[in-house]
C-alpha cells in the first residue's frame, strides 16, 4: 500500500468512526428515554458503517469493535425491555425491519443473544436461524466480522451439555453442528478470498489473509471449549468434520493454519487416539504446506505432555506413537523430494525429543532416528547449510541433556555417522559439546573401547581437520578448548591396571597426531594421569612378588618416556624437562633405578642441548638439584655422575650471584637426613666455600664495574646454609667459620660505599634473632649456638 | 448515558502461554476446570455478574491467546478497558520475566488516559503444581515487584479455585475506581429534524 493508501485508510477509519459515534450518540439517547424506534433506527445506521470496503482487516477490526461495545449497550436494553415487559419474540421480528442486511443481521444476532438467555425458544432453533441467515452476506471481510460477531455472543449460550441452555438428547449434537456450520462458512468465506481481484494484488491478499485467520481459528477454540464433546465423539464426527473441511478447501494458507489450530486448541489425548486420522490427512494436503511445521508441533505438544507425568506414558504405548510418527515422517519426507536437510533434521529433531520423552529406555529408538538421518545425508558429504548443522547440533546434543551420560551416546552406533557430515567448525562444536557434558556431569570414562570412540567423535577437538581453520583461529576460544580436552584426560579412569593401561595407550595413540599447538596442553595430564596409575600400583603391590608389580610400571615407563618425547617437535624444553624428573622422581619410587636414571639423562641433554636462555636454566637447575636430592635408588656411582654433573652445571651459569645460589644448594645433595649413605660432610663445606668465592668474586666485579660493593645478600644467604648444616651436625662446619662469616658480612655492611639493600638488612636480622631464638631455647641446641658470638 | 457506561466493566487478561488465562476465566464464571491444556486462539471474552455496594455490574471478561501467532487480527480489543490482569505461572520463571512486557505492551496499545494509575492486577498462577515444590518464583519476589508498581498481587490456583474470587473481586473493585476516559461525544449540529441519512454506499448488504 502507498504511504497515500495508507493515509486514506486513516481517513476513511476516521469517518468512520465518526459515524458509529454521531449514531451511538443518538441510540444513546434514544436508549435513555426507552425510545425503542429510535435506538433501532439509530443503531442500524451506526452498523451501517461496517458496511465499507475501504479498510484492511486491521482497521475494519477497530471500527467493529466500536461497534461491538455500543453493541453490547443496545444488549443490555433489550434485556431490560424484555423485562419489562416487551415480547422478545417480538423484538426479534422487529430488528428485521432494519433496511440494509448487514446491520439487521448484526441487531438479529445481538437480540437472538437476549432471545436465547430467555428461554422462550430453544437455544438450537435460534441457533440455527442465526446462522443460516448470516449466509446473507458473501462479501468476505464482512462476512467474516459478522459470523465472528455470533460466534463471540453465542459462545457461552451453546446447548452444551450440563449448560443451562442444554436442549433434548442430541444437544451436543446440535451445538457442535452449529459451530461447525459455522467455522465452514467462514472458511469458504476466507477461502473465497484469495480469488477475488486482480492477480497483482495476490501479495496483498494473502497478507489480509492472514491477518483475518484468527477468526476462522476461533470457531475451533469454541469447539475444544465444549465440554460434551468426548473422545467418542471427538473422533466420530468433530476431527473427521473439521478434516474434511481442511482437505477439501485446497487452500494452502488455510490448511497449513488450520492444522496447527487443531493441534492447538484439542486436548492430547484425544490427539494420541486419533493420530492415524491426524497424520492420515497430512499426504492429503497441498504440496506447498509446511506440513514438517505441522508435525513438528504436533510432536512438541506430545512431547510436552510426556513430560507432565509418567502416568501418561501407557497411552502412547498402547496407540504406539512411535511408530506412527516415525513412519508419518518417513512419508512426508520420501513424498517432499525437494525438502531441505534442515527440515528433514528438524522434523527428526522433534521425533527425537518426543521419543526421549516417551520412551527414554528405547536406545534403539534414538539410533534409529539417527539411522534414518544418515541415510538421507548419504551422498551429500559434509553439510554446507548452516541452518541444518545448527539442526544437526541440537540433535545430537539431544541425548546427552537427557541422559547425561557420554556412554549412552557411545552406544548409538549412529551417532559418529551422522557427526561425519558436520563440517569442520561444526564438529568441533560438537565435539566441544561433548566434553562440556563429560566435565559437567563427571562422567568417568572407564574402558578403553569407550575412549577409543570418544576421541574419534571428539577428533575436531584433537587435531585440525582442515588447514584453512587457520584462518578463523583464536588464541583465547582455542586455550579454553584444549584447557577441557586436557581436564577430560584427567577424568578417564579403571581400577584394573591393565585397562587403564589401554586406555593410556590409546589416549597416547589420538593426542600425539595433535601437533604442536596441541600438545603442550594434551601431554601432561596424560603424563600426570599415567603417573597416578603408577602411584597407586606402589601402594597397592607392596607385597606382590616384585616381578609382576614392576611389569606395569616398566611399561607405562617406556610409553611416557615416548609422549615426552613427542615434545620436542614443539618444542617445550623447559615443559619436557619438567616432567622427564616428575617420572624419574615416580621411577625412583618405584624402586626402578635404571628407568630413573634414564630419565635424568634425557632431562640433563635437553638442559645442555636445547635449553640456553639463562633465567630458563636456573629455573631448571633448581628443579635438578631438587629432584635429584629426593632420590634414593641411585647406586654411589650414577648419583655420582650425576651430582658431578649437575654441581658442574651450577659452576657454569651465567651471572655470578646465579652460580652462587645454584652451588650452595648443590650442598644438599651431600647430605640428606635420612639417607646414612649420603651424609659427605666434606663436600657439603667444599660447595659452601666454592659459593663463597663465588660470591667474593660477584662483589669484586660489581666494585669493578659500578663503583659500588654490591650486596651481601649472598653471604647471609650462605650464612644461613652454614648454621643449617651446622645444626644438622655437619663436623666440618665449625663455630670458627661461621663467627668468620658473620664478622665478614658485619664489616661489609658497614663499608661506606656499600648500596643499600633493605632485603639484606631484613635476612641479616632475621638471622640474627633466629640464633639468639636457639640460644635462648636452651637445651642441646642451646648450648650449640651458645658458643656463636654475634 | 455514563450510568449506564458504567455498569459494564471490561477486564483484559494477559500473559504468557499456558499460565492458566483461560482456567482463571473458566473457573471464575464457570466454576469449571479442565487439566487439559487448550491454546487461545484470537481473543474471547465472557460475562459475569457482580454486586458491588449495592449495584450490580456486568464484568466482561477477555481472554487472550499467549501465543502469538493466534492473534493475528492486532489488540483494538483492548480499548476501552477499565483494568488489566497480568497472570503468570509461579512454576515458570520466563512467565514473570515477561509481566513487564505485557504491562508495557498493553499500555502502549491500550493508551489509557493516565496511564501512570491505570489498573493492573497480577496473578500469580499454579501455586497447587506438585504441592509448591516446583515454584521457582518466591511470593516475596513477586511482591516485591508488584509492590514496586503498585499493584495488588494475588497468588491463585485455577485448578483448585483459590483465590480465584477474591482476586476477581479485587479486579472488579479496581476496574471500578478506574476513571473512564469518556470520549465525549458532541454532535457538530444539533439535529432538530432528528434523521441523520445514513452514508451509505454501493451495494444493499
Amino acid at each position: 500500500m502507498t504511504p497515500n493508501g495508507v493515509e486514506d485508510e486513516e481517513k476513511f477509519l476516521a469517518s468512520g468512526i465518526a459515524g458509529i459515534q454521531q449514531n451511538a450518540f443518538h441510540m444513546h439517547r434514544a436508549l435513555d428515554s426507552n425510545n425503542l424506534k429510535d435506538a433501532l433506527k439509530y443503531s442500524a445506521q451506526m452498523l451501517s458503517e461496517l458496511r465499507t470496503s475501504r479498510l484492511s482487516p486491521h482497521k475494519y477490526y477497530e471500527l467493529y469493535m466500536r461497534a461491538f461495545d455500543e453493541l453490547r449497550k443496545l444488549e443490555m436494553f433489550f434485556k431490560e425491555e424484555t423485562k419489562r415487559g416487551c415480547s422478545i419474540v417480538e423484538l426479534y421480528e422487529l430488528v428485521q425491519h432494519a433496511g440494509n442486511i448487514l446491520p439487521r443481521l448484526y441487531l438479529l444476532c445481538t437480540v437472538g443473544s437476549v432471545y436465547i438467555k430467555s428461554k422462550e425458544a430453544p437455544a438450537k432453533d435460534i441457533l440455527k436461524d442465526l446462522v443460516e441467515m448470516c449466509r446473507g452476506i458473501q462479501h468476505p471481510l464482512r462476512g467474516l466480522f459478522l459470523r465472528s460477531y455470533l460466534s463471540q455472543v453465542s459462545k457461552d449460550k451453546l446447548p452444551d451439555i450440563g449448560s443451562e441452555y442444554e436442549g433434548d438428547a442430541d444437544t451436543i449434537v446440535d451445538a457442535v453442528e452449529f459451530v461447525l456450520q459455522n467455522f465452514t462458512e467462514m472458511n469458504k468465506l476466507w477461502v473465497r478470498m484469495q480469488h477475488q481481484g486482480p492477480a497483482q494484488e495476490k501479495k496483498k491478499r494473502e497478507k489480509e489473509r492472514s491477518e483475518l485467520r484468527d477468526l476462522v481459528g476461533k470457531n475451533l477454540h469454541v469447539l475444544g471449549q465444549i465440554e460434551g464433546i468426548d473422545l467418542e465423539m471427538y473422533k466420530e464426527t468433530v476431527l473427521p468434520r473439521i478434516l474434511e473441511q481442511v482437505v477439501n478447501c485446497k487452500d494452502e494458507i488455510a490448511q497449513g493454519y488450520l492444522m496447527d489450530c487443531i493441534i492447538q486448541v484439542f486436548p492430547d489425548e484425544y490427539h494420541l487416539q486419533t493420530l492415524e486420522t491426524l497424520l492420515g490427512a497430512c499426504p492429503q494436503l497441498q504440496p506447498s504446506v509446511d506440513i514438517k511445521m505441522v508435525l513438528a508441533r504436533l510432536m512438541e505438544r506430545l512431547s510436552n505432555y510426556a513430560a507432565l507425568s509418567t502416568d501418561v506414558l501407557p497411552e502412547f504405548f498402547q496407540v504406539e506413537a512411535f511408530a506412527k510418527l516415525n513412519s508419518a515422517i518417513g512419508k512426508v519426507i520420501e513424498a517432499q523430494e525437494d525438502m531441505p536437510i534442515a527440515g528433514v533434521v528438524t522434523l527428526y529433531s522433534s521425533l527425537l525429543t518426543f521419543t526421549l520423552h516417551v520412551h527414554p529406555d528405547r536406545l534403539d529408538y534414538v539410533d534409529q532416528i539417527l539411522g534414518a538421518c544418515v541415510k538421507k545425508f548419504s551422498g551429500k558429504g559434509k553439510l554446507k547449510d548452516s541452518i541444518a548443522t545448527k539442526q544437526i547440533v541440537a540433535l545430537l546434543s539431544a541425548p546427552l541433556e537427557k541422559y547425561k551420560d557420554i556412554d549412552t551416546a557411545l552406544k548409538l552406533s549412529n551417532y559418529p555417522h551422522v557427526m561425519e557430515h558436520l563440517d569442520d567448525a561444526t564438529s568441533k562444536e560438537m565435539a566441544n559439546v561433548l566434553v562440556q557434558t563429560i566435565l559437567k556431569n563427571k562422567t568417568c570414562i572407564s574402558t578403553d573401547e569407550k575412549v577409543e570412540a570418544l576421541f574419534e567423535l571428539m577428533k575436531g577437538l584433537i587435531r585440525d581437520l582442515d588447514e584453512n581453520l587457520h584462518d578463523e583461529f583464536d588464541e583465547e576460544d582455542f586455550k579454553e578448548e584444549q584447557n577441557s580436552v586436557s581436564r577430560l584426560i584427567q577424568m578417564l579412569h579403571n581400577d584394573d591396571p591393565e585397562e587403564m593401561l589401554k586406555i593410556i595407550c590409546t589416549v597416547k595413540k589420538h593426542i600425539v597426531t595433535g601437533g604442536p599447538k596441541r600438545l603442550p596442553f594434551t601431554v601432561p595430564p596424560l603424563i600426570f594421569n599415567s603417573l597416578k596409575l603408577v602411584r597407586r600400583l606402589q601402594n597397592q603391590d607392596e607385597n606382590a612378588p616384585e616381578e609382576e608389580t614392576s611389569a606395569i610400571p616398566k611399561k607405562i615407563f617406556q610409553i611416557l618416556n615416548q609422549i615426552i618425547e613427542s615434545l620436542s617437535s614443539v618444542p617445550v624444553p623447559e615443559l619436557a624437562l619438567r616432567l622427564y624428573l616428575e617420572c624419574a622422581e615416580a621411577a625412583n619410587d618405584s624402586d626402578l633405578e635404571p628407568v630413573a636414571y634414564e630419565f635424568f639423562t634425557q632431562a640433563y641433554i635437553l638442559y645442555e642441548e636445547e635449553i640456553s636462555d639463562s633465567k630458563a636454566q636456573v629455573t631448571a637447575i633448581q628443579l635438578i638439584i631438587g629432584t635429584l636430592q629426593r632420590m634414593h635408588i641411585f647406586g654411589v656411582e650414577n648419583r655420582d655422575t650425576l651430582t658431578h654433573k649437575a654441581t658442574g652445571y651450577s659452576a657454569k651459569l651465567l651471572k655470578k650471584p646465579d652460580q652462587c645460589k645454584a652451588v650452595y644448594s648443590c650442598s644438599h645433595l651431600f647430605w640428606v637426613d635420612d639417607q646414612d649413605s649420603i651424609k659427605d660432610g666434606e663436600r657439603v663445606l667444599l660447595c659452601l666455600k666454592r659459593a663463597l668465592r663465588i660470591a667474593n668474586a660477584a662483589q669484586q666485579m660489581s666494585n669493578a664495574t659500578r663503583g659500588s660493593s654490591g650486596s651481601v645478600l649472598l653471604f647471609i644467604e650462605i650464612l644461613n646454609k652454614y648454621l643449617y648444616f651446622y645444626e644438622k651436625g655437619v663436623t666440618q662446619i665449625t663455630v670458627a667459620s661461621i663467627q668468620s662469616l658473620i664478622e665478614l658480612i658485619t664489616t661489609e655492611m658497614q663499608s661506606e660505599n656499600k648500596t643499600a639493600d633493605p632485603a639484606a638488612d631484613a635476612l641479616l636480622a632475621s638471622t640474627l634473632r633466629y640464633i639468639q631464638f636457639q640460644k635462648d631455647k636452651g637445651g642441646a641446641v642451646g648450648e650449640k649456638y651458645e658458643s656463636i658470638k654475634s | 448515558m455514563a450510568s449506564r457506561r458504567r455498569m459494564l466493566l471490561k477486564v483484559i487478561i494477559l500473559g504468557d502461554s499456558g499460565v492458566g488465562k483461560t482456567s482463571l476465566m473458566n473457573q471464575y464464571v464457570n466454576r469449571k476446570f479442565s487439566n487439559q491444556y487448550k491454546a487461545t486462539i484470537g481473543a474471547d471474552f465472557l460475562t459475569k455478574e457482580v454486586q458491588f455496594e449495592d449495584r450490580l455490574y456486568t464484568l466482561q471478561i477477555w481472554d487472550t491467546a499467549g501465543q502469538e501467532r493466534f492473534q493475528s487480527l492486532g489488540v483494538a480489543f483492548y480499548r476501552g478497558a477499565d483494568c488489566c490482569v497480568l497472570v503468570y505461572d509461579v512454576n515458570v520463571m520466563k512467565s514473570f520475566e515477561n509481566l513487564n512486557n505485557w504491562r508495557e505492551e498493553f499500555l502502549i496499545q491500550a493508551s489509557p488516559s493516565d496511564p501512570e494509575n491505570f489498573p493492573f492486577v497480577v496473578l500469580g498462577n499454579k501455586i497447587d503444581v506438585d504441592g509448591g515444590n516446583s515454584r521457582v518464583v518466591s511470593e516475596k519476589k513477586a511482591k516485591a515487584w508488584c509492590a514496586s508498581k503498585g499493584i495488588p498481587y494475588f497468588e491463585t490456583s485455577a485448578k483448585e479455585g483459590f483465590n480465584v474470587d477474591a482476586a476477581f473481586q479485587c479486579i472488579a473493585k479496581n476496574a471500578l475506581k478506574n476513571e473512564p476516559e469518556e470520549e465525549i461525544y458532541l454532535p457538530d449540529t444539533i439535529d432538530v429534524a432528528g434523521g441523520n441519512q445514513p452514508r451509505s454506499t454501493g451495494c444493499e448488504c
